[in-house]
């Protein structure tokens, strides 16, 4: 069964004819660098926002905002909508970049069903 | 039989027929759809359904009144059950979805091409998601004894033969589906209280803006009174306990078995990425809402409880003393009730705050209904992480590769039967309080497989005797620090046993990355493929170059 799922991969590349063709290895890895790029970015902001904001909680507690003090606001309201911001970012900004290096997510809806670990 | 009792069981009957319904409309059929749900299921309605999962009887009956209770304090379960799907979705979830297992056994198994490993992280996935299960029979056993007003150790029978019957017949289709419906009712049962009280106290029907106000306010009130200011940090914990359990509660989301297979059953690593935005989303309006019914739950005790006459304390005080999580002994005598004096436990203030705040029959009714979704919908998810472990990981992968389908799936019904009715078994006696079960739950997941999923997607040369070396040293430490600060008093900066995943997770990293450093690299096959988990499906790293496949062969 487990050869099953390596025989896909060769049918890929020795069966392939049309639908199958080599990209260069420098555009697959800057599709990743940008990928992760993007994602060590979302990392500082969800750091600073949840453990920076706890780390500084005392000086902060002298401001406010909307009537909370600054510390509290940041760990019920502010962290939270940062990381459902973040979140929504990255799905699009994903989308984005599948799309700049040609990926077609009907194309990918294929290919993942069929390599879906029969049994 | 009052009103109020006739009206809550209407309530839950009729949710009740909703899932059960649901359930029975999508029996599974196949093993496929068993597990995963024919992984079909679009990003929005696999959100909720995430959502549902998630917000167990903890969130949903215990973190307001764990809010109320530690002030600022409890904001780390506030972020950690939030930020950790940050770590869920960036690191783990669309890599997982491409490498296309069932469960996450069988990820561990395969991409370290071990038995052994296997072995050990279904074993591990059993002993997570059943001490997990436990607080939720034990937090259904709280709303049905309260609602027939019997014990609620047979509550927590009839919870057991509930989450037996659907989760055993429905399989991962009935629940997902059922579960989008449990999401709807329990995040409306818990948004109209907020509303109510808001509109109450402030005139503002959006309480998250209105409880700023009020959480000042009490700080005044608490000067007064010669107590801590509500809102003031770390006064029930050092500093490092908060970022230690805020960051124990985040990656243990992220390695949560029954959580990260709910991210199977979308088409693609796109829809995985959306799933979990929109899970969030889902998830933290009840999040955003649990500090805002903190505040009024606090500020109600405290202006129309507190002050009042013990003698003319109103009806509700009655039935929720009975059930001993309530305290409103005059202590000094004085025949007037004195915040001091009133005793409140953090697992009965979202279920009693709607009868002190006299919000009428049916949000009550409304509010146990809700409950009894969230303690179900965890429940019947951690079934399914059980019973795909042992039949699927175990009994099918290791004991009996010729199985057939037929038996497969006798075999998950049967573990989903037999591990419900022994969770029951300890629920009746539970070992601690439903949210402290919980914790521990995270804490072992931090400690093992955020370790191992991380490493495993990310690093290629991690390998099977790293990984069980980290799994295993893991768990240990783990164990260990819980017992040990729980029983021992020994802690490391202030740091108690719910805070335990940083040391698991710290020393399962250091032991993963060491003895994979200093045994042979793993199999070019296996790097090739951990490689592979870089790019969309699309693209397919082979013998060091990338192909792009446009879809128009089947494979």
């Amino acid at each position: 069964m487990i050869d099953h799922h390596l025989d896909m991969h060769r049918n890929i590349i020795f069966h392939g004819g049309v639908s199958v063709k080599k990209i260069d290895k420098e555009v697959a890895d800057r599709y990743f660098r940008e990928r992760t790029r993007n994602i060590i970015i979302y990392f500082i902001v969800w750091f600073l926002v949840s453990f920076g904001v706890v780390f500084f909680a005392e000086p902060l507690s002298q401001y406010s905002i909307n009537g909370f003090p600054l510390h509290y606001f940041m760990g019920a309201q502010g962290a939270v909508l940062t990381f459902i911001i973040l979140l929504f970012v990255n799905a699009k900004l994903s989308d984005n970049v599948d799309k700049k290096y040609g990926i077609d997510e009907s194309k990918n809806e294929q290919i993942s069903s069929g390599k879906v670990f029969e049994h | 039989m009052d009103t109020q009792f006739l009206v809550s069981l209407t309530i839950i009957l009729a949710t009740f027929a909703l899932y059960i319904g649901i359930a029975i409309y999508n029996k599974a059929k196949a093993t496929s759809d068993f597990y995963v749900a024919g992984r079909g299921v679009p990003p929005i309605f696999n959100g909720m359904a995430i959502g549902a999962d998630w917000m167990s009887a903890a969130s949903f009956i215990g973190m307001a009144g764990t809010i109320m209770l530690l002030g600022y304090d409890g904001l780390a379960y506030i972020m950690g059950w939030t930020g950790g799907y940050l770590l869920l979705t960036f690191l783990l979830a669309p890599q997982l979805r491409k490498y296309g297992r069932y469960t996450v056994p069988e990820f561990i198994g395969d991409r370290f091409d071990s038995h052994t490993a296997r072995v050990i992280a279904a074993v591990i996935t059993i002993i997570i998601s059943f001490t997990y299960s436990i607080g939720q029979l034990s937090g259904s056993g709280v709303v049905i004894g309260r609602l027939f007003e019997i014990d609620a150790k047979l509550g927590t029978m009839i919870g057991v033969v509930l989450i037996a019957f659907y989760a055993a017949f429905g399989g991962m289709k009935g629940i997902t589906w059922t579960q989008v419906a449990q999401y709807i009712i329990l995040i409306i049962a818990y948004l109209i209280p907020v509303i109510f009280m808001s509109l109450q106290i402030t005139g503002n029907p959006m309480p998250w803006l209105s409880y700023g106000e009020l959480v000042g306010k009490m700080g005044e009130l608490d000067r007064e009174l010669g107590i801590s200011e509500y809102f003031a940090p770390f006064t029930n914990g050092t500093k490092w306990q908060f970022l230690a359990l805020m960051f124990t509660l985040m990656a243990g989301t992220a390695g949560l078995p029954h959580v990260i297979v709910r991210f199977y059953t979308v088409s693609t690593m796109k829809a995985a990425r959306w799933s979990g935005a929109w899970a969030l989303l889902f998830i933290g309006l009840l999040y955003l809402s649990a500090p805002a019914y903190a505040a009024f739950s606090r500020f109600i005790l405290m202006t129309k409880v507190a002050g009042s006459k013990i003698a003319e304390l109103p009806a509700w005080t009655k039935t929720w003393v009975d059930t001993g999580k309530l305290q409103v002994a005059d202590g000094n005598g004085d025949g007037i009730l004195q915040w001091s004096e009133l005793v409140i436990s953090n697992d009965i203030v979202v279920m009693a705050t709607p009868e002190i705040a006299n919000l009428g029959v049916f949000v009550i009714g409304l509010v146990a209904a809700g409950a009894m979704a969230a303690a179900l919908s965890t429940a019947g998810g951690l079934m399914i992480a059980i019973s795909s472990s042992f039949a699927h990981d175990i009994y099918y992968r290791v004991m009996k590769p010729n199985a057939t389908e037929k038996k497969r799936l006798s075999v998950a019904r049967w573990s989903i039967v037999i591990a419900t009715l022994f969770a029951g078994l300890i629920a009746l006696n539970p070992p601690g309080a439903i949210t402290q079960i919980v914790a521990w739950a995270f804490a072992l997941a931090t400690g093992t497989f955020f370790p191992a999923l991380v490493l495993g997607v990310w690093w290629k040369r991690s390998n099977s005797k790293g990984v069980i070396a980290g799994l295993l040293v893991g768990l240990g430490v783990t164990l260990m620090y819980i017992f040990a600060a729980k029983y021992g008093g020994f802690t490391i900066l202030g740091i108690i046993d719910t805070g335990a995943g940083v040391f698991g997770a710290a020393a399962a990293f250091l032991t993963n990355i060491i003895v994979s450093l200093s045994t042979e690299a793993p199999s070019q096959k296996i790097q090739e493929e951990v490689i592979d988990l870089r790019y969309p499906e699309q693209m397919v790293y082979k013998n060091g170059e990338v192909w792009m496949n446009d879809g128009t062969k089947q494979l």
